[in-house]
């Protein structure tokens, strides 16, 4: 294998890994805070996707800028269904008869609903906006080169990621999440008023969505049905880099990237995604804490 | 179970009275459609049941289904287009392999708990998927790839599998449920029933008590596999046509999930009222609003799932269950409660 094909590849899928971290980050936060695993997670990026796409065919408005709609919208939309249909499960869940998984499947309904709805009001066509410098690319040498886009979603997601970390460590609602992650009995006992902190982290954990939608639209293309992809990937993320860590999704989502990218050199780009998969088996049965996750 | 009195008889002249009712409908129905419209019904019945087996009864979620629903069509169709081995034969070689494959993968995963198996699944039912999806051909046997199979057509020929009309796969689909549901009922009341039980109420508890838990585990997933792969063939045979997407894809394990889930898992006839219930809630939504509105059903599935998870967590047997006076906890559903 040429070693410069190979070289492109492994940047490639760091630029690209970078955006999947930042994506897995809103899964990896749920469900350390709230033990719920999102299904519904692709849906709200492809949420997150339209946005900023519908506001560039109406308004012209710059996606960049659209971050400043999205996020708000997305954190409203998550807030509201954790307030109103995840919720009422945890109050069930003190009489002890919660299933285990009845969230899951509670947010693979939602899926479906926001796909499908998607799907009927818009139609399955792949849709994507041109910027005028979308083309642009940083060169490095002469082989090598990184499109302007991308090379600004990695750095934003990076961005947000630490803003995210930092959040959590030096606020007083970023004290109280993380408390309440810890034990959700101790928080309130310490006057947490724990659904609140449940409902601010889904909405936080979707903004999250809002502001990568905003970053990959100029260079990629939505469609309705894209959320399920997205979704398993963030979960393979999450478990490679230990649930509830963040720097651990942005491992993760590193690690993902360059075996998808390097993958895709010696295998169809379609069967690529096994070798994702394979690894995330692996990770499961022999490193079931991911790689930079702690015991739970 | 005994001594339930009237009520008790109720429960089995209910459905025996339904077996009676679909066992005359056909001959009522000369419209294809309707007829085929009620033959999904029952194989999703059939399916939801077998998934049922592993899934409602030890309350570990399998999102990985449709692949050994894909393995016992693939299979079948191969040996039928390859060998010209009858589906007849071809089917229950499926679902030996499915079986094997079952529990090879449920050894590892039933290790794993909650969220971790129901991804764990999906990844395997991924891999597979995307595999025959890329692939053409093996050892010489044409796979096809993602453009699927079609079984060859041979006419009115009963002893391939194949009828002139649905009326004869409606009888055979239906014998199907009716054994899977037999099996069912009598796995719910022997000692792994029990075991099964105690192992979805606390797993821990269970071994403790010196329950085996991974020889049930695997016991199940091998039962409920080999079922799967069996409705896998006959979906093959049906429809004449298969591929990864349809067959194998998480679209139909979630499905399956929901109709278990919705009429109520781990019960003998909640997988097969959620399936009555939702496939011709999804048929006529398609047949009449489809063309203005497409997934338009797929967003009722999605409207049904979380009424029934807010609602209704035991599944839409509960309240029949209660009307008819058994506790519904009976069914093993049930958490042991402290309070």
């Amino acid at each position: 294998m040429d070693p410069i094909i190979l070289g492109i590849a492994v940047v490639n899928g760091i630029v690209v890994g970078g955006l999947y971290g930042a994506i897995a980050i809103g899964l990896s936060l749920i469900f350390g805070v709230m033990r719920v695993i999102n299904f519904a997670h692709g849906s709200f990026l492809m949420v997150g996707l339209f946005i900023p796409y519908w506001l560039w065919q109406f308004f012209r408005v710059n996606p960049y800028v659209s971050i400043l709609v999205a996020a708000p919208a997305l954190f409203g939309l998550g807030y509201a269904i954790q307030a109103f249909l995840i919720a009422p499960l945890y109050k069930r869940e003190r009489a002890m008869v919660l299933e285990p998984l009845s969230a899951l499947m509670l947010t693979a309904g939602v899926g479906l609903i926001m796909d499908n709805l998607t799907f009927m009001v818009f139609g399955p066509d792949f849709r994507g906006i041109t910027l005028d410098f979308a083309s642009k690319a940083l060169w490095i040498g002469d082989m090598l080169n990184i499109n302007y886009t991308r090379l600004i979603a990695f750095l934003a997601s990076l961005a947000i990621t630490v803003i995210l970390s930092l959040f959590l460590a030096r606020t007083d609602m970023g004290r109280a999440i993380r408390s309440t992650a810890q034990n959700r009995d101790a928080a309130s006992l310490c006057g947490i008023n724990v659904m609140r902190i449940y409902n601010v982290t889904f909405g936080l954990g979707c903004a999250i969505l809002g502001m990568v939608g905003c970053l990959m639209i100029p260079f990629y293309l939505v469609s309705p049905s894209i959320g399920l992809a997205f979704g398993i990937r963030s979960f393979i993320t999450v478990v490679l880099g230990g649930i509830g860590s963040i720097p651990g999704c942005i491992l993760g989502g590193l690690v993902l990237g360059v075996v998808e990218s390097v993958a895709a050199q010696f295998v169809t780009a379609t069967s690529a995604s096994i070798f994702s998969f394979v690894i995330f088996i692996l990770v499961l049965f022999f490193r079931p804490t991911g790689l930079l996750g702690m015991k739970v | 179970m005994t001594q339930q009195g009237p009520r008790n008889g109720l429960l089995i002249a209910a459905p025996a009275a339904a077996l009676v009712v679909l066992l005359v409908l056909p001959g009522f129905i000369r419209d294809e459609y309707y007829l085929h419209v009620l033959v999904g019904i029952l194989f999703f019945a059939y399916m939801a049941s077998a998934w049922n087996i592993v899934c409602g009864y030890t309350g570990q979620l399998s999102l990985g289904h449709s692949a050994l629903c894909g393995i016992g069509g693939y299979i079948s169709t191969l040996l039928f287009i390859n060998a010209g081995l009858s589906p007849w034969i071809g089917m229950w070689i499926g679902a030996v392999c499915a079986t094997g494959a079952g529990v090879l993968v449920g050894w590892p995963c039933f290790r794993l708990r909650g969220p971790y198996f129901a991804l764990t699944t999906i990844a395997f039912a991924e891999i597979l998927r995307i595999w025959i999806d890329n692939t053409e051909e093996i050892f010489g046997i044409e796979l096809r790839g993602a453009q699927g199979l079609s079984v060859p057509l041979k006419g009115h020929a009963p002893a391939l599998f194949q009828f002139d009309g649905k009326v004869p796969y409606y009888y055979v689909i239906l014998a199907m449920l009716v054994g899977v549901m037999a099996v069912t009922w009598w796995m719910e009341r022997s000692r792994m029933g029990f075991y099964l039980k105690a192992i979805r109420g606390d797993q821990d508890a269970a071994e403790a008590l010196g329950v085996n838990s991974t020889r049930y585990l695997l016991s199940a997933m091998a039962l409920s596999s080999f079922l799967t792969a069996l409705g896998g063939s006959f979906y093959a045979q049906f429809f004449r046509y298969i591929n990864p997407e349809r067959n194998m894809g998480l679209d139909l394990s979630i499905e399956l999930a929901l109709m278990g889930i919705v009429g109520g898992q781990g019960t003998v006839l909640g997988p097969v009222l959620g399936a009555f219930l939702l496939t011709p809630a999804g048929e006529i939504t398609r047949a009449t609003l489809g063309g203005k509105f497409p997934g338009l059903h797929l967003v009722i599935y999605g409207l049904v799932l979380i009424v029934a998870m807010l609602f209704l967590p035991k599944g839409l047997i509960a309240p029949f269950r209660r009307l008819l006076g058994r506790a519904p906890a009976r069914s093993g559903a049930s958490k042991p409660t402290t309070t």
